[in-house]
């Protein structure tokens, strides 16, 4: 499935290009990409931001997604995770890593090192908290983005990749977003029966996903070493401190609730949330809870329950289904079930979307076209963060008091290596909406 | 609304018991009943097992819910309760309390002295749920009518106990009434009959959520001196799962009876998770403060429910049933369906505590069947059964947590001494059982 992507974009030749830019029309063109690629064969020049597990992943599908994408600038906080991404880089992508020592930044400001350099897209692949700031740098900078999913912790944060996609718009540059799911071929031909009517009206859902505790994450960082300042402990634990990951509602479940509000068409319109921290509670799991519930009501009052929790041993579970008057839709990690009226069961092919983002990107970018699912992205991480605030809180909430109203803001004080109290874990009832 | 339904019950005249018992039939009458009362007149005497908050506010009603109730006979584990019920009930119903000090038992064996009175018609069973079956079982067998408070067991070897003593209840003609109130509720009765009838199509989903109070100032907070683990932990029994069963089988059986009724069924499956995040003092026992349960009825229909007794925050307690062609919104206040057939009830309202003494008191007066032990012992395994998924992290089929779970959560002893605090559950660690 891999090769087959990979195939997909190279192979788009100049006369396809012609063709393609037909296809677009005059208007498409008169408002200009920042650059203009010649078809399929432009060089594009990526930097990564952010050089841990997740931005060795998608350098290395992005750099694997088409033809003559090189790898020119990378930037990472700590310089031990920017040389082993590189390292492992390398070692898999030979030629297409042109970084040098002169083009490899660490430190608070790598970002800003990176986006300096001559370069089309950069990977944004840091702890989400960055995700707001580094996104605004890159687009001021003139670079298409893709961006690791979620896209911020917190309202503020949303508010600004919402401004800064709209800025991307204007600039005419390309931002895709790692839900990657939104690219898998069952639940894209699934989610248009849904949309078709094929289960009549929504009526309600579910969105499960228990089990794995994530316990064996980043065994080198469980113990705290000497060294370690309170700020560069949390950093490297940052998975589980809810001001860097937003926590795992957040930080990974944001793949389920995508998809709820893809098949749903819409965002929540309130919630309200349980949760807790009952068995992961070691002070190297940070303030995070280790499970959560929340009803989320979408429009016309139909509401989706999800229950989500990261424990071992347990029952796992991870699937989603909507529930129409006409028929239900099923969905876990292979598969689209359609029971009702209009009975539909996926069986086609199941390339991976992991390729496919970053293919249709850099499509997009050689063909000029518009190319910009910030804002989507952005809603989906606030319905995570939605919920987690309720159940952080014990208190309902609106969207739009969390969209328009909401002042949390977990960015701490400085950014700097020092003492950095590890925040209380939150109670509901005594936590403050904020 | 009160008056209303007392004088219901108290009107039932001679002339009416003709009638009733005409209607009733032959076969009802051939079956005979353990004891033949006359027509609305003859005594009933009531005996309460579990003098705490629960029982007094039971019996109080019990005694005014109709003519000719006299309570008899009070058993409790502890002296100090009992007497504070005898004082208040010599209040609340003054003339009808004729118990006298021969006739007040305390002490483990209280609920046996007061069973082996021969002059005692119907036991209120109010009791922390934990003695539920025991006593029920002990009710049943020395021959008496027995209404029993929710939940009626903590454990599936609890429920099992209850279903076979409803079944032996049957046998006696002896009537079973469950303190499961919701079902006398005029709105709600009105509100599901229409559910049952199709008005909002073929159900497909629904929600179930409770969320709000701690309880935090509920009972003894301080431990006292001469206490010992038993006595705490009894006096405290709201917060110890082996004597309440935890809150979502405690008080949110209402909620979840409420579901199970609508569904005409109890649910085939469920996956729980829950925890314990603000209530964690050790005077708080070893229950959980939130729950969250996926329940699946027939046909793969998903309720999902959220309990939660925590302070200052946002206040739930609703009811709702999704169907192809309608929904339906229930409360304890309201019953209302949106959809092709819409309604809402504002017709009279009374008082279901009153009413369900009310119905059982008629019930055995005229020999008629009323047992309703196998249906509130559904309702409470709904509610184990989530709370065992929540426990353990383990998703569990109703087949399995009523025909096989082993789990039975008795003390090794019932006397008063040591018994150290069960640990508090733990998903993926405590083990399903």
């Amino acid at each position: 499935m891999k090769t087959k992507a990979s195939r997909e974009t190279p192979n788009l030749s100049r006369r396809d290009f012609v063709r393609a830019s037909a296809a677009l029309g005059a208007a498409a063109w008169a408002s200009g990409a920042s650059r203009i690629y010649a078809a399929g064969s432009d060089k594009i020049r990526i930097g990564v931001i952010g050089c841990g597990g997740r931005g060795t992943y998608d350098t290395t599908n992005c750099l694997n997604a088409a033809q003559n994408v090189e790898l020119v600038a990378m930037g990472d906080l700590f310089g031990d995770r920017l040389d082993r991404c590189r390292k492992q880089l390398t070692k898999e992508l030979g030629q297409k890593v042109k970084v040098t020592d002169e083009t490899c930044f660490t430190g608070w400001d790598a970002h800003k090192k990176v986006l300096a350099c001559e370069l089309d897209l950069v990977i944004l692949t840091e702890p989400p908290q960055f995700r707001p700031s580094h996104l605004r740098a890159a687009i001021e900078a003139g670079k298409h983005v893709f961006a690791e999913k979620p896209v911020a912790v917190d309202p503020v944060g949303v508010r600004s990749v919402i401004e800064t996609s709209a800025l991307a718009d204007q600039k005419n540059l390309t931002i895709v977003a790692g839900t990657q799911s939104r690219r898998l071929a069952h639940l894209i031909e699934g989610m248009k029966r849904i949309h078709n009517g094929d289960i009549g009206q929504i009526v309600g859902g579910q969105c499960v996903r228990i089990g794995g505790g994530m316990l064996t994450w980043s065994e080198e960082t469980k113990v705290r070493q000497p060294a370690w300042s309170d700020m560069e402990w949390q950093l490297r634990r940052w998975l589980f401190l809810t001001w860097l990951s937003g926590d795992f509602i957040t930080e990974m479940h944001i793949h389920n609730l995508d998809k709820m509000n893809w098949a749903m068409d819409a965002h929540p319109v309130q919630c309200v949330g349980l949760g807790g921290r009952q068995v992961r509670t070691g002070p190297e799991y940070g303030d995070v809870y280790d499970h959560f519930a929340v009803e989320y009501e979408y429009p016309n009052g139909v509401r989706v329950e999800y229950m989500g929790a990261q424990m071992d041993k347990v029952t796992d579970r991870q699937d989603g289904r909507v529930v129409g008057t006409k028929g239900r839709a099923y969905t876990d990690s292979g598969n689209f079930v359609i029971e009702g009226d209009k009975p539909f069961k996926y069986d086609g092919p199941s390339p991976s979307p992991v390729i496919k983002q970053h293919a249709d990107q850099i499509a997009a970018i050689r063909n000029g076209e518009r190319l910009n699912e910030g804002k989507r992205v952005a809603e989906s991480t606030l319905t995570c963060i939605m919920g987690r605030m309720s159940a952080y809180t014990g208190r309902a909430m609106k969207w739009d008091w969390a969209m328009n109203a909401s002042k949390l803001d977990l960015s701490p004080a400085k950014y700097e290596f020092g003492d950095l109290p590890p925040r209380p874990v939150a109670m509901p009832g005594q936590t403050p909406l904020i | 609304m009160k008056n209303r339904a007392r004088k219901e019950t108290s009107e039932l005249s001679r002339r009416d018991f003709i009638k009733t018992s005409a209607a009733l039939g032959a076969a009802a009458w051939a079956t005979g009943t353990s004891r033949m009362y006359a027509a609305g007149s003859d005594k009933i005497r009531v005996g309460l097992i579990g003098c705490g908050g629960r029982g007094t506010h039971d019996t109080g009603n019990c005694l005014n819910a109709a003519e000719n109730v006299e309570l008899v006979a009070m058993g409790d584990l502890f002296k100090d309760r009992l007497d504070s019920s005898r004082a208040r009930l010599s209040k609340s119903a003054a003339g009808k309390v004729k118990v006298t000090d021969e006739t007040c038992f305390v002490g483990w064996d209280a609920h046996k002295k007061v069973l082996a009175l021969p002059n005692v018609d119907l036991v209120v069973l109010t009791t922390a749920p934990h003695f539920r079956p025991i006593h029920f079982k002990a009710a049943v067998e020395a021959g008496k009518h027995v209404f029993m408070e929710k939940p009626v067991a903590v454990d599936p070897v609890g429920v099992r106990s209850v279903i076979e003593s409803s079944a032996l209840a049957e046998t006696k003609n002896l009537t079973i009434l469950a303190g499961t109130q919701m079902r006398r509720i005029a709105h709600l009765m009105a509100g599901i009959e229409r559910i049952h009838n199709g008005d909002i199509g073929e159900i497909v989903g629904g929600q179930c959520v409770r969320i709000g109070d701690g309880m935090t100032t509920w009972g003894p907070r301080e431990r006292q001196a001469g206490w010992t683990d038993m006595e705490w932990q009894l006096r405290r029994w709201l917060f110890m799962t082996w004597l309440s069963g935890d809150f979502i089988t405690e008080m949110h059986v209402h909620n979840l009876d409420i579901i199970d009724w609508a569904m005409g069924s109890h649910p085939v499956q469920c996956m729980g998770m829950g925890g314990r995040q603000v209530r964690t003092g050790a005077e708080f026992g070893d229950a959980y403060d939130h729950f969250t349960v996926e329940y699946e009825y027939p046909n793969g229909v998903r309720v999902e429910y959220m309990g939660a007794q925590i302070d200052r925050v946002s206040d739930r307690c609703d009811q709702w049933i999704v169907g192809t062609k309608g929904r339906a919104y229930l409360d304890f206040a309201n019953a209302i369906i949106e959809g092709d057939k819409p309604f809402k009830y504002d017709g009279q309202a009374w008082n279901p505590e009153i009413r369900q003494h009310a119905d059982q008191i008629a019930a055995i007066r005229e020999g008629k069947k009323l047992n309703e032990g196998k249906r509130v012992a559904e309702s409470t395994l709904t509610c184990i059964m989530g709370r065992m998924s929540a426990y353990t992290g383990r998703a569990m089929k109703w087949d399995w947590a009523m025909n096989a779970s082993k789990l039975d959560l008795r003390p090794p002893k019932y006397e008063f001494g040591d018994l150290p605090m069960p640990p508090v559950a733990m998903p993926g660690q405590t083990q399903l059982i």
